[in-house]
């Protein structure tokens, strides 16, 4: 399964190579600009006058840019679903990188599940018992957020870029509902915040992998990011970000659709669109089984 | 083999409900009794959503005593008068239990408050048992008779108004005991996933004085009803039914009986109460233990169903 995809990944990424010099993203070469500011400045007359053999591309010539793909766009969840494996391949276009073990490139990937209203609460003891006496309800908070890069975060992105862009569990967007909380004061929402990553993370649904995102060749990439079984349904939106010396060279985004399919999908619909006749329907079903075990039962035993 | 469970949105195992049914089904064969206040708890333990473990199992125990209901029915050993009269309480209290459920859950309270509800009912329930199964062992190991039945006596109960002729059960007694007594059955059935016979047989024998041939059947036309009305209003007010997963625990469930009524007839009566009794309280200690032991995270998140 992994090599087949890893195969497929290839080829694809191949023909995207070709296509690649066609694309140019307007908004991506904007922020290159905002956070390349570096290479241009340190220029020096001395520098410039004699022409080496092989001078440096000017800045703004040739631009590395980063497409992408998912090697599923859409994930069913039918009733035999445990969960899914999401290949992330893509490739650098104008690698000047000389192998795929350079290290040249980082490459950092979010995986983010649709948003999800939450509530998070926290028990205290009273009378010797544990119940929950404080809540705070946050108004969207991923209910996925995968984030595997090729080396460490704070290795591989400046930390305002990690701010800018929203990458790392610490940047998770979590607001809360003003009015919904109880016994809640300012202090505590960080607590509350903190929770959430923590509780998400030991369900499978945080995810960080630091070494994850693994080059193949000159400019070919891939990583492998878990969808568990438990992952709720909605659209993810997959980000895949190019770096080079801690600075932002280009990004990509593409969307993974989740949903249900099938069975699955039927008795969703039922259940939340006619919750009525699916309650009748459920006692019919345990009606019909309970005599059906009794006539096959239990006219042995009596 | 693994099936997504469409409503608790989580792949669950088919043996592991298929069994844990069965096991149940077993020994609800055995005791006869319903085993709702078995299967609920394990159904959480199992990691079921509280609400989803309460509502799926109300189905589970219409397709577990409708055979039962029919059965006796067949035999004449139902009053129908009486039972009309619990249901009427039964689906009121359903309906109200239905309703505390929900806002329990906005809250945030109703793990904490089916743990209470269970320590506090099964802790009775069990000790009771316990004391009546050892004494009658203790007397019939020294030779003793071992009935214990008093005649008939009147109690406040039957000093009471709106008195009603229940001609099958040979009682004329007023209607708000079995109202009374039918709607907290209800109420426990819609909060703790239980038919509530271990509540309702021992009420309609001590407290209404309900002929003994009369009272398993009785109970189990109420149980019926009552359970299927708890289950449509728990689909249609929480959400909270998972037919899927109802559907493992029935197959499990009706097979697990058949033959745990087997063994059932070569252990002794009181031997039986002693066994059942231990089962009961042990669920209630593991209950309370959840409810004292210092959790390993204090921090609970899930989804937000209202402003708490």
């Amino acid at each position: 399964m992994g090599l087949l995809s890893a195969a497929k990944a290839r080829s694809l990424g191949g023909a995207m190579l070709a296509l690649a010099m066609l694309v140019l993203d307007v908004p991506l070469a904007d922020a290159q600009r905002r956070s390349r500011p570096a290479p241009s400045s340190p220029e020096t007359p001395a520098a410039r006058l004699p022409a080496p053999p092989m001078p440096p591309p000017p800045p703004g010539e040739v631009r590395e840019t980063v497409q992408a793909d998912v090697s599923a766009r859409s994930v069913a969840i039918t009733s035999s679903f445990t969960g899914t494996e999401i290949v992330v391949f893509g490739a650098v276009d104008n690698s000047k990188q000389p192998s795929a073990e350079s290290g040249y490139y980082d490459v950092v990937i979010v995986l983010e599940g649709a948003p999800q209203r939450l509530v998070s609460r926290r028990k205290s003891n009273i009378a010797g018992m544990w119940l929950n006496t404080q809540s705070l309800t946050f108004e969207s908070v991923p209910s996925y957020y995968a984030i595997v890069s090729t080396r460490p975060l704070e290795d591989a992105a400046h930390p305002l870029l990690l701010r800018e862009h929203d990458i790392g569990f610490e940047r998770v967007r979590m607001t809360p509902i003003r009015g919904w909380e109880t016994g809640v004061t300012t202090a505590d929402i960080g607590d509350f915040k903190s929770s959430v990553v923590r509780l998400k993370k030991r369900d499978g649904l945080y995810i960080e992998q630091e070494y994850g995102v693994v080059f193949i060749g000159r400019s070919l990439f891939r990583a492998s990011i878990d969808l568990p079984a438990n992952v709720p349904v909605g659209p993810l939106e997959a980000r895949v970000y190019l770096l080079h010396n801690e600075q932002l060279l280009s990004t990509y985004k593409t969307r993974v659709a989740l949903d249900r399919e099938g069975l699955e999908r039927v008795l969703y619909a039922f259940a939340f669109g006619q919750p009525v006749l699916y309650g009748i329907f459920t006692v019919a079903l345990a009606v019909g089984a309970g005599l059906l075990a009794s006539t096959m039962f239990g006219r042995a035993s009596h | 083999m693994n099936f997504y469970l469409p409503i608790a949105e989580m792949s669950a195992n088919i043996f592991l409900f298929l069994g844990m049914g069965a096991a149940v089904g077993f020994l609800s064969g055995v005791f006869g009794v319903g085993g709702g206040f078995l299967m609920t708890p394990l159904l959480i333990f199992s990691g079921i959503p509280s609400a989803i473990a309460v509502g799926t199992e109300a189905a589970q125990i219409v397709a577990s005593s409708v055979s039962g209901a029919v059965a006796q029915w067949r035999r004449n050993n139902v009053d129908f008068k009486l039972g009309s009269v619990l249901l009427a309480g039964g689906i009121v209290g359903s309906a109200i239990g239905v309703q505390m459920v929900k806002i329990l859950r906005q809250t945030g309270q109703f793990d904490f408050f089916v743990s209470i509800c269970y320590v506090t009912f099964l802790g009775i329930i069990g000790t009771l048992m316990m004391i009546e199964s050892v004494n009658t062992i203790r007397r019939s190991r020294a030779g003793q008779p071992t009935s214990t039945r008093k005649p008939g006596q009147h109690s406040w109960v039957h000093k009471l108004p709106f008195k009603m002729r229940f001609n099958r059960s040979k009682l004329y007694i007023s209607a708000i005991p079995p109202l009374a007594i039918g709607m907290f059955v209800g109420l426990l059935s819609a909060i703790m996933g239980v038919g509530g016979g271990f509540i309702m047989v021992p009420a309609m024998i001590y407290l209404l004085r309900v002929p003994t041939n009369v009272v398993v059947g009785t109970s189990l036309f109420q149980i019926v009803f009552v359970t299927a009305a708890t289950t449509i209003l728990h689909a249609s007010q929480n959400l909270s039914v998972d037919v899927v997963l109802a559907l493992l625990l029935m197959i499990g469930g009706v097979v697990g009986a058949q033959f745990g009524a087997k063994a059932g007839d070569k252990i002794k009566g009181e031997q039986l109460r002693f066994l059942l009794a231990g089962l009961v309280l042990l669920v209630a200690v593991r209950m309370a233990w959840d409810l004292v032991a210092t959790p390993t995270d204090l921090y609970s998140i899930g989804p937000a169903l209202g402003r708490f």
